[in-house]
């Protein structure tokens, strides 16, 4: 019997890795206010992840073929007159919402495939799905460190980057693809509604510690692992839904943080006002 | 032909699933539109997802009545943190809803997670039971309805100048905190009225898809609130005639609240041409 035989083993070798995984694409997410467009992705990919498991083919190949479409689809929408961007999100993610849903209703024993798609359940997750997030980082890993100049450039300065030659399209499509791939690798885990919660707190709370880009994101993936880490062991002694105690670890190392930050610039100015 | 439009709603919950959605685009079609110019969409889907929690709680505590109130304490709840979060500069707007709206979320999972009807209870949440509204809670949407028109009506001008202009909204004087709060609270009340019957996957589309797809048609704020509510009542009734049809007449289980979803988006991408040539004949090459 081998280490991967114990699923409790697996879940933490799979929380370490989508925690890790999380917390490298949030620092691209919450400074671009990319965080809604997280939520209709994941809202979205729900139905290429049913279309996908009907038909019978993978479904990580479905979901992601789902959000491209999403992505393009936003692009495409928000070019409308008088159509903002928030107002085409909405409108994908209900529209994408809803033919999942209507999807999975078709099947028989759906309301458990639905529970686990939105909460996810790590205690369930086979090898292959702790390899797949592996190898998923491994890539990530390379595309971010090969993109990192055009990407922090375009994010700041979209303008200046274009000028500068850079092909801003391509790197915000980079991006979304990013985002769309750590979300369908992070649904068996933890399920597409609390994923995005693993992508935007650590990057928030790292965001206040630090303005330098590889120290930030450093953090984020170090809160990301903590917080899947400790949520696990909480979902263990206090028998809840693990997806959820994870969620609820992320935000609170997000509100410390805030409360830390605000201390110490509390702490700041007496020191400055007193002589 | 005619059969096939009004056969379905010879069975009285048909005809009280049309009334309540009726009753709900009365409501969602004003409101879509603030929702639409204060870019508030996220703040919508937040919302469906944050008043979870309050729904279990209260179904733990007073069975299917406790539901309403609970739900309506999680939604105000939101509404206040929101306003307050929103207005603090450490975390953007997107990245501070999005936390709460998960937080919330998992609070609600939790809390479900160490019941027994787990799984049924999240689908009854998403679907919510359309087909199976009583004439008391019809009565209730109304009241609801009442409740909520007159507090757009009251504060619906000083939001227009507030969406348009909120510099100049300040320095005229009006609490811009006080007045996103007030707006906040009143797509709370929006989504716990409708949540119930029609389920979060509904909701969200109703306070999104019609105001996006009148804007198409139009620039005049009066007209979209019209065709919005146009829209949000013919994709009801289609949608439930569809959903009837491929239920009875061919075996599909097709749920309501997706099938008046899918109409509504249905419509949406119809009209994108619409929008398209208003965009050539405003813009002259």
């Amino acid at each position: 019997m081998s280490w991967w035989d114990d699923a409790v083993h697996r879940a933490v070798a799979e929380a370490i890795l989508i925690g890790a995984l999380t917390g490298l694409v949030g620092v691209r997410v919450v400074p671009r206010r990319l965080s809604f467009f997280t939520m209709a992705l994941t809202h979205a990919t729900f139905p290429g992840v049913v279309a996908a498991a009907i038909i019978g083919v993978n479904i990580y190949l479905g979901g992601a073929l789902a959000g491209i479409m999403v992505a393009l689809g936003v692009a495409a929408l928000s070019r409308n007159r008088g159509q903002n961007a928030a107002a085409a999100t909405g409108v994908l993610l209900s529209g994408g919402f809803a033919l999942g849903v209507a999807l999975v209703a078709t099947q028989d024993g759906f309301s458990r495939d639905l529970s686990s798609f939105l909460v996810g359940s790590i205690l369930t997750v086979s090898t292959g799905d702790v390899a797949t997030t592996a190898a998923v980082l491994a890539v990530l890993m390379v595309v971010v460190s090969v993109t990192a100049r055009p990407m922090l450039f375009t994010g700041f300065d979209a303008e200046g980057a274009r000028a500068a030659g850079i092909r801003t399209g391509t790197v915000d499509l980079v991006l979304l693809l990013s985002v769309e791939v750590v979300i369908v690798t992070a649904v068996p885990a933890i399920g597409a509604i609390l994923a995005v919660a693993l992508i935007v707190a650590p990057a928030a709370a790292a965001r206040m510690f630090s303005d330098r880009p590889p120290i930030v994101t450093a953090l984020a993936m170090t809160f990301g692992v903590l917080s899947g880490l400790s949520g696990l062991s909480i979902s263990g002694r206090f028998n809840v839904a693990a997806g959820a105690a994870i969620t609820l670890t992320a935000t609170t190392v997000l509100l410390l943080s805030l409360l830390l930050t605000r201390a110490a610039a509390l702490l700041q100015t007496r020191r400055t006002m007193t002589p | 032909m005619s059969a096939l439009f009004l056969e379905p709603f010879q069975a009285p919950f048909m005809t009280r699933a049309l009334i309540e959605l009726v009753l709900l685009a009365l409501i969602c079609g004003p409101i879509g539109v603030f929702v639409f110019i204060r870019r508030l969409s996220f703040v919508a889907d937040a919302l469906t997802h944050t008043i979870f929690p309050g729904v279990v709680i209260g179904f733990a505590a007073g069975g299917l009545d406790g539901i309403f109130v609970g739900a309506l304490i999680a939604g105000l709840v939101t509404a206040a943190l929101l306003t307050l979060l929103t207005r603090r500069a450490e975390l953007t707007d997107d990245a501070s809803t999005a936390v709460l709206l998960t937080a919330m979320f998992a609070i609600g999972v939790v809390l479900v997670s160490r019941q027994s009807s787990y799984t049924s209870d999240l689908t009854a949440f998403l679907f919510g039971r359309i087909l199976t509204v009583t004439p008391r809670q019809l009565g209730e949407t109304a009241a609801l309805a009442v409740l909520i028109l007159g507090l757009l009506a009251v504060g619906g001008r000083a939001f227009l100048f507030r969406a348009f202009d909120p510099g100049g909204a300040a320095a005229a004087g009006l609490h811009i905190g006080r007045l996103d709060l007030w707006l906040n609270v009143i797509i709370a009340l929006v989504v716990v009225a409708a949540v119930r019957a029609v389920g979060t996957v509904l909701v969200i589309a109703l306070l999104i898809v019609p105001a996006a797809a009148a804007r198409l048609l139009t620039d005049r704020l009066g007209d979209m609130v019209i065709a919005g509510t146009a829209l949000t009542a013919g994709a009801g009734y289609l949608g439930l005639v569809i959903s009837w049809s491929a239920s009875v007449g061919y075996g599909i289980r097709l749920t309501s609240a997706s099938a008046v979803v899918l109409v509504l988006v249905l419509a949406y991408l119809l009209l994108l041409p619409a929008g398209l040539r208003r965009r050539r004949r405003a813009v002259p090459r």
